[in-house]
């Protein structure tokens, strides 16, 4: 058992506090269980390791669980291609989902702190609207928010991906609870007596509260942009702006004329899926979502 | 993004609690406006307008832009593929939610529980699906099932038994459906297991300390309580599954079993990417938009569930 | 916090100037002599910036950029998006010629008769009429084309005591005694993934599946020689000579690698193909005319190739078609394309350029004269408006027939794709015969 990891797990600073649960007789059945579970969820990434460490004639000759030795060299030809276009992707992809979870966490917090935590007309309303922006599949945002872009010309540029993504309706509801389970209105009551305005207890107060939640946010929208597909590939034209899902894309579909690159779009999957799992790794605590916090409180 | 200029020197007169949400809020409107309001009010524009031909329809000005009334939406409504892939995706969420809502719980209370070593490594494992992008996962699968690069295929075949192909007739859902579970299990896993942590240990050491075992406490005692977490997993994991598209759109092109309308939405995007038909697919748009509000909502009410809207602690 | 927002807004300003400078694509109008004017070329043709490298050494005056595209369908989406939009198209596209009514139904494509009229005589007729569309204007200059060739391996053939088949009743008499002979190879596969590969079967069977008379169009997808086509994949389907999945799949690659799948009707493309997907059969290979429906009056159809053309957007189409001009009928341009971007050229006097054979078939000395006579004999095809309606009715309605095996489907599948195209064109308002 992780006792280590068992803080309190709600984003909840002013959470009941930590329950420490003592360590317990080791169950075969659940470790089995445990284990099945994380076996079926590797499974795949394991094939990819394995298959990116193929030359391309292995790929589809040899046993598909036999791992070979060109994993560097596979590596080398990605990097070769175009002159490094694969890195190219790899920093758009961070500028996109770095800049964009950013942003999206801002707005957000703002956002969710003001729908949690004042009380002003229409606020049933705008978080009603807003709830519903979560239903709306990217497809259908796709091609109105393309036309609409095209025509203050801004398609085919950083900005096409960037400012589409700013805005998560999931972002700000979770925000929402955040702020409603974290920031105590006694203590926003205590800064308006002090004489801190609205701005400045958002800055010095709340987001601190709230810290670990709107890391939880950024971590969302990390990682929804960097999986994106829909929104890049039919924002941009030029393929030094592209984000890996897109480029990747492209390797794998040249049309009927050309060999599909199946080994660089292998190698490049694995590749792509590494700053993510780093990310997991690294910021491991704070991957936890109360979606029922308010409530449990209630 | 008028942020630090806009100081609460001027509103604080008016009282300074009054203008301080919408300024607040005034990013997220703003974007929100631009970026989701304005394109699904344009979808909505372009499903009542169709092209007209003129002449051949060839060269400049052969196509014009015209009014079409409801013609759009007559005709996405009585495509004989649509009915046929909402029942799919109908079935497809049968499957894929109680699937991976179940495993996630299953995942979640076994980690609660405590009693493993292998915690921390299992939790992590599961959760990994969750980086890999749909397009990416659905790929890897994709290699898995075709019968012949697949190892699954290899190890049974060793062992004597032909392995069914799964890209073909009535497995395709259930291959479809896979990489879903795949893919969201860790997720949702984490969500219970993050509820299921907050509960106060007392709450059930006195129930074990009268004999309850670990399956009475996880019925009686903890499920209960984080039933809220569940209904809105249950919630968006139903709206990830009516939109279902990047896992059979990728699929698509290793069977001949997955359509190009073989869900609503794929239907859109053949109809807007392929067919260029922009006109037709945003009034799928719009009738997928508003059915997966009723659905969605039309279950929160079911539920009286009140963690949508739950009011200020 | 406030520091974080500082660092966004710092970086977005940042990126305002990147985005700015790397979005004025066609800014400008008529440039004054001598200063320079800046195109960009939307194309998929493997190192096709390498190509315009030489260009641009040569044309200080003239800058062309590439963007590289995924492939013919994104970037006709892409650019049907763009004209809708009113902005964002390139200055020239690569555009495969069944995609050209398409655009010009659009108004994607300017007209550019007046510019490169006179290259007519440089190119077949055949290549010439996929971008005039039969009438006075002229949409493109042919840049590429694919005539079909049937590929095979040359040691199951001889272990087997097989030539290459000269009909279609040898094809599948050859089907039936590889499979026979081993169950687990295939002679070929009937993939109902690729609508341009049924439409040059069709295609050489006789079929033009769209016609032009006067301002009524007439859609002839099934017709006769079509319904020859498909009753006879049907036939090889129903009773397993050939396989049923789809090309251009993981599987498929294996089993061109492991020697299940010994024989492929594809392009003047297709050894590089062959050498991406399955390099260690290299040697082995093969390539022979198409098998004929008549051996007494050989013909064949075309699978891919495509023009180079002018979008509607361009405010240089005079550079832009002197660049067009060059790529496709200068000797350096010509050499470039079919040496360095290895496309097979669509001007007649390419022979020049392509002297020895593909390196994976480097034994087949006579490759490019078998080509050429393969590009000779191709018949005449017309393409619709909504080629790309037809090609998804191929893929789904084929799809069904293919996984169901029976050869009553494949028939029915035609005359589906034929319905959906005419209700299609007719909902659209198309004025259509019969």
């Amino acid at each position: 058992m992780s006792v280590s990891t068992a803080r309190p797990v709600a984003p909840v600073t002013a959470a009941p506090p930590p329950t420490v649960r003592g360590k317990r007789r080791s169950s075969p059945l659940a470790t089995v269980l445990l284990l099945l579970g994380a076996v079926y969820a590797l499974f795949p990434v394991v094939w990819v390791l394995i298959a990116a460490s193929k030359s391309s004639g292995e790929l589809f000759s040899t046993f598909t669980l036999a791992p070979s030795t060109h994993l560097l060299d596979n590596i080398g030809d990605l990097s070769a291609y175009r002159d490094g276009l694969y890195w190219r992707w790899m920093a758009n992809t961070a500028l996109y989902a770095g800049v964009g979870g950013a942003a999206s966490t801002v707005v957000s917090a703002m956002a969710g702190f003001a729908l949690a935590k004042y009380d002003f007309p229409g606020k049933r309303f705008v978080f009603n609207v807003i709830l519903a922006g979560v239903l709306v599949p990217g497809v259908i945002l796709a091609i109105p928010q393309y036309l609409l872009l095209a025509k203050v010309g801004l398609t085919n540029t950083y900005w096409s991906v960037l400012l589409p993504s700013m805005i998560t309706p999931y972002g700000i509801y979770l925000c929402r609870i955040f702020a409603a389970a974290a920031v105590p209105t006694e203590v926003l009551e205590a800064a308006r007596i002090d004489g801190a305005g609205d701005w400045r207890t958002l800055a010095r107060v709340v987001l601190p509260m709230m810290r670990a939640g709107l890391v939880t946010v950024f971590l969302f929208q990390f990682v929804a942009i960097w999986n994106n597909f829909m929104l890049p590939y039919i924002m941009l034209g030029d393929d030094h702006l592209y984000p890996l899902t897109v480029g990747l894309n492209g390797l794998l579909n040249q049309g009927a004329s050309q060999p599909a690159m199946y080994i660089t779009v292998v190698t490049g999957a694995l590749i792509s899926i590494i700053p993510l799992v780093a990310l997991f790794l690294g910021l491991q605590r704070y991957w936890r979502v109360d979606l029922g916090a308010g409530a449990v409180k209630a | 993004m008028t942020v630090s200029t806009r100081t609460p020197r001027t509103a604080s007169r008016r009282g300074r609690r009054a203008g301080a949400p919408y300024s607040f809020l005034a990013p997220a409107l703003i974007l929100f406006t631009l970026f989701m309001a304005a394109p699904i009010a344009y979808a909505g524009y372009l499903s009542l307008r169709r092209v007209k031909i003129s002449g051949l329809g060839l060269g400049a000005g052969a196509r014009t832009e015209v009014w079409a009334g409801l013609s759009n939406y007559a005709r996405s409504l009585s495509d004989p593929d649509f009915l046929p892939s909402v029942y799919r995706v109908g079935l497809y969420g049968l499957i894929v939610v109680p699937a991976m809502l179940g495993l996630a719980l299953l995942m979640a209370l076994l980690l609660d529980a405590g009693r493993t070593r292998v915690g921390t490594f299992s939790r992590t494992s599961i959760f990994l699906p969750y980086a890999v992008p749909a397009v990416v996962g659905s790929l890897l699968w994709g290699f898995l099932y075709l019968p012949r690069v697949s190892p699954v295929t290899d190890v049974l075949g060793k062992l004597g038994v032909t392995a069914p192909d799964v890209l073909t007739g009535n497995w395709t859902l259930w291959a479809v459906a896979n990489i879903a579970v795949w893919g969201g299990t860790g997720f949702n896993m984490i969500v219970i297991y993050t509820s299921l942590r907050a509960i106060p240990t007392d709450l059930f050491e006195a129930a074990r300390l009268d004999g309850a075992s670990d399956k009475q406490i996880a019925f009686r005692i903890k499920i209960p309580i984080v039933t809220p977490s569940l209904i809105m997993t249950f919630v968006f994991s139903l709206i990830a599954t009516l939109q279902v598209f990047a896992e059979p759109m990728t699929l698509k092109p290793l069977s001949n079993t997955i359509s190009s309308t073989w869900t609503p939405l794929m239907k859109v995007y053949r109809d807007a990417f392929v067919r260029n038909d922009v006109y037709s697919a945003a009034a799928t748009s719009v009738v997928i938009a508003v059915a997966t509000f009723a659905v969605s909502f039309g279950f929160l009410k079911l539920v009286g569930n009140r963690a949508f809207n739950q009011e200020d602690a | 916090m406030k520091k974080t927002f500082a660092g966004v807004l710092a970086t977005a300003l940042l990126m305002t100037g990147a985005a700015c400078s790397s979005s004025d694509d066609s800014d400008g109008g008529t440039p004054k002599p001598g200063e320079k004017v800046e195109l960009t070329y939307w194309t998929w043709a493997p190192n096709m910036d390498k190509v315009v490298d030489g260009w641009n050494t040569a044309h200080p005056d003239i800058h062309v950029t590439v963007n590289k595209q995924d492939g013919g369908d994104p970037a006709v989406t892409k650019l049907l998006t763009a004209i809708k939009a009113g902005s964002g198209a390139p200055d020239v596209m690569q555009a495969e010629y069944q995609k050209i009514p398409t655009l010009v139904s659009a108004n994607a494509l300017a007209d550019i008769a007046k510019e490169s009229g006179g290259l007519k005589s440089k190119f077949p007729e055949s290549a010439w009429t996929a971008v005039t569309l039969g009438g006075e204007a002229l949409y493109g200059v042919p840049q590429d084309s694919g005539p079909m060739m049937f590929y095979y391996r040359t040691d199951v053939f001889a272990k087997l005591g097989l030539s290459a088949p000269k009909t279609w009743d040898d094809y599948a008499a050859a089907a039936r005694r590889i499979h026979t002979a081993d169950q687990k190879q295939y002679l070929g596969t009937f993939s109902a993934n690729d609508p341009g590969w049924f439409a040059g079967l069709a295609q050489q069977a006789g079929a033009s599946w769209w016609g032009v008379d006067g301002d009524t169009w007439s859609v002839a997808i099934n017709d006769a020689a079509t319904q020859k086509v498909a009753n006879y994949w049907g036939g090889l389907v129903q009773e397993g000579a050939i396989d049923n999945k789809p090309m251009y799949t993981p599987e498929w690659n294996a089993a061109l690698n492991d020697g299940t799948q010994v024989g492929w009707l594809s392009s003047v493309w297709g050894p590089g193909v062959l050498e991406g997907n399955a390099a260690s059969t290299k040697g082995k290979w093969k390539a022979a005319l198409l098998p004929q429906w008549d051996a007494a009056a050989p013909a064949n159809g075309n699978w891919g190739g495509s023009a180079t053309s002018v979008t509607t957007q361009s405010k240089h189409k005079a550079q832009a078609a002197e660049f067009i001009a060059w790529l496709n009928t200068d000797p350096a341009g010509i050499k470039a394309l079919a040496g360095t971007a290895n496309v097979y050229p669509a001007a007649v006097d390419s022979s020049a350029a392509l002297t020895a054979p593909p390196a994976f078939l480097s034994d087949q000395s006579d490759f490019y004269t078998v080509a050429a006579e393969a590009a000779k004999i191709t018949k005449p095809f017309t393409y619709g408006p909504d080629v790309n309606v037809a090609y998804s009715a191929y893929n789904d309605a084929f799809g069904k027939a293919a996984a169901s095996k029976k050869s009553a489907d494949f028939p029915a599948a035609l005359a589906t794709m034929q319905q959906t195209t005419v209700d299609d064109m007719k909902n659209t308002g198309f004025k259509i015969a019969g």
